[in-house]
């Protein structure tokens, strides 16, 4: 199939920052005759969310839309999926069309699981007859047909999250794009998701369009991607390429600065960075922290924790040092930095938290930071998750 | 094939009423989802509805009934009191609920695409167990007094229907500006209070008419459930005429409702960015 599933051509869509445009009738009137009267526009200052994008998607493939926080992938989903309106431009798509911005929209606590399914369903544009079809199949795919009958509001979290899945899981649109709904819910169900999307997908030829920060599952997934950047489109093509490219910008950009880390009395951890937010595996990453204490606190321990995605602890980079005693009894703040050489990680998403003793405080701080690591598409399909383990070699070999 | 086309250059702009049908399952289950959850908040949901106009009702007959002496033409004063409210209580409610309902689900309207007007629509649904209770009670006084019921009885799911789009075009009205200018919110209850005294549900439509002046009758009658009102009660009881200035009230439903429905597409499209 070579069909043109979705032309886009001159799309923008214009934000107003600093201007509100729901509030008070009183602080409307305000903003209207301060216009007529001092000709000012207030404080309004248009951002372009999207700028004058021009793509072409081909039925039956599976688009990556990748980029930066900020860069429109959001928007230009929510503009496809029809939420928002373009400020200017236009797009045509042809076939039926579901989003899934969220899991379970619409769900409602006092209703049971079964009626949730209806309800959640039809909000995803299917239509009676067909969830009564699918309803079996829904039910066994999360695996909580012994409370299908249980009203929402006495399931577990996960529970919930299992079953809006199924249903969404089972959408069969001709077209379908997705939001980074697969960042929530377990990993083993995550999986199952993710298998029953590329199943359905390779059988029916349909064509998706997936938003994500997860570079690990974007690869894996799809054979096209969109690069977007400050609301343009920076590369469009084969997805290993769109997500070299995506790397190559992102190395020299610092991960996003954490906020303060309070480690509890007063003692507060400052511009906690990783160089990288994304780095291609066997990688250098380059930490650096700044710690400042009410009083003076001597540091008996520090160090870094890596977590994975299972929330398994995957190493510990230990920073304990006569240096650090010394340094942290004579002054109230200082700063640790390094470099970890080749990160030995296989491909996915890492979570960086630190651990911390000292005269004034102690304790585990997790999720300050996370890291995805990347592997360049190779010539053989990588072996499964499970089978994979925890570390990539630094291996090099012969065969004669 | 469906086929989707969407051009903000052009300023097209079309009412769409056919894909307002082709999402008729959602209205029927949004509708049926909120009928649901009214029940299930068990007992006091439906007592409430039996409580609240009671003791208006109440209030009304002794204040109206007995000390004012309102002429009712003979109809005992509870049975033509409630016979208004019916009417009024339906409106306040379907006004209120839909008026509120697209802050209600603004969760969904940033989630997923549906025609947006799906929303306040469905709340017409919600308001009729308030009416079955509200003409159920109706009925039990009707018996009780022994007043017997008119003739023009089949005129009522006219006057429904009247009813329906009045307080859906009221909230429809409601929920787009409420959007905007969240100070609507605040108003809607009012409306509710004031309108029960500004409408003719305690006294009938002729005091008005031969009380005041030309020109504040026809203000009186601007309100839609002015007219609807003595409509209930001229169909239900056979009580006076539908009086001339009755019909300045039924061209006020179809004003609002249409204009409702056109400001409500004209705004749907910045929902999402708005709310």
């Amino acid at each position: 199939m070579s069909e043109i599933a979705i032309s886009v051509s001159h799309l923008s869509k214009k934000f107003f920052i600093g201007n509100h445009q729901s509030g008070d009738l009183r602080e409307s009137f305000r903003r209207k005759i301060n216009q007529v009267f001092k000709n000012e526009k207030g404080k309004k200052e248009p951002f372009w969310a999207l700028r004058d994008l021009n793509c072409e998607i081909k039925a039956g493939t599976i688009t990556g839309i990748i980029g930066r926080n900020g860069a429109g992938k959001s928007t230009l989903l929510k503009i496809l999926s029809r939420i928002t309106y373009p400020t200017s431009g236009k797009f045509e798509i042809e076939g039926r069309v579901s989003s899934l911005l969220e899991v379970g929209t619409g769900f409602h606590s006092e209703l049971t699981g079964r009626e949730n399914v209806f309800l959640n369903g039809t909000i995803l544009g299917m239509r009676r007859t067909e969830i009564k079809e699918k309803f079996d199949a829904i039910v066994n795919f999360s695996g909580i047909e012994n409370f299908i009958d249980t009203p929402v509001k006495h399931y577990s979290s996960g529970m919930v999250v299992r079953l809006a899945f199924s249903v969404a899981a089972h959408l069969e649109p001709e077209i379908l794009m997705i939001d980074e709904v697969l960042a929530v819910g377990d990993a083993e169900f995550q999986k199952k998701c993710l298998g029953k999307m590329d199943e359905v997908t390779k059988q029916e030829g349909r064509t998706i369009l997936f938003v994500s920060h997860n570079m690990a599952a974007v690869e894996h997934l799809c054979t096209g991607g969109i690069l977007l950047e400050k609301g343009q489109i920076r590369a469009h093509g084969d997805i290993g390429d769109v997500v070299e490219k995506y790397l190559a910008s992102e190395t020299d950009a610092p991960n996003d600065k954490t906020k303060e880390i309070s480690f509890g009395n007063g003692v507060i951890g400052r511009n906690f960075t990783l160089s990288h937010s994304s780095i291609a595996i066997h990688g250098d990453l380059s930490y650096s922290i700044t710690i400042e204490s009410p009083a003076v606190n001597q540091f008996t321990d520090l160090a870094l924790l890596v977590y994975n995605h299972l929330n398994e602890r995957i190493g510990v980079v230990d920073l304990r040092h006569q240096d650090l005693l010394r340094r942290s009894a004579l002054s109230r703040t200082f700063t640790v930095s390094g470099k970890i050489r080749g990160l030995p990680l296989i491909p996915g998403t890492y979570l960086f938290g630190l651990y911390v003793v000292s005269f004034l405080c102690r304790g585990d701080f997790l999720n300050l930071k996370r890291l995805e690591i990347i592997k360049p598409k190779t010539e053989f399909v990588p072996y499964a998750e499970k089978h994979r383990g925890y570390v990539e070699f630094d291996n090099t070999f012969s065969i004669s | 094939m469906e086929k989707i086309v969407v051009d903000a250059n052009k300023g097209s702009f079309s009412l769409n009423l056919k894909e307002l049908y082709s999402y008729r399952d959602l209205f029927l289950i949004m509708a049926w989802r909120d009928l649901r959850v009214r029940y299930a908040q068990t007992f006091l949901g439906l007592a409430w509805a039996v409580i609240q106009p009671l003791i208006t009702l109440v209030i009304f007959t002794i204040v109206f009934g007995r000390f004012v002496k309102v002429d009712t033409g003979g109809i005992p004063y509870p049975v033509f009191a409630l016979c208004g409210m019916v009417a009024w209580t339906y409106f306040g409610f379907v006004m209120n609920q839909s008026g509120n309902s697209i802050i209600g689900a603004q969760e969904m309207i940033k989630k997923i695409y549906f025609p947006r007007l799906i929303i306040p629509l469905s709340k017409a649904v919600v308001g009729l167990v308030d009416l079955c209770i509200a003409f159920l009670m109706l009925f039990v006084l009707i018996i009780i007094y022994g007043v017997s019921i008119s003739h023009n009885i089949f005129f009522l799911p006219f006057f429904f229907l009247l009813a329906v789009m009045s307080s859906l075009g009221a909230g429809i009205w409601l929920s787009a500006l409420s959007i905007r200018y969240r100070d609507f919110q605040h108003i809607t209850p009012f409306l509710v209070q004031v309108g029960l005294y500004a409408t003719p549900i305690a006294y009938p439509g002729e005091t008005v008419i031969s009380n005041l002046p030309d020109w504040a009758v026809f203000l009186f009658y601007l309100n839609p459930m002015a007219g609807i009102v003595e409509g209930f009660r001229w169909a239900v009881l056979g009580q006076g005429n539908l009086n001339a200035v009755s019909y300045i009230s039924f061209a006020m439903v179809a004003i609002l409702f249409s204009t409702g429905i056109f400001y409500f597409r004209k705004v749907e499209r910045l929902m999402a960015d708005i709310v």
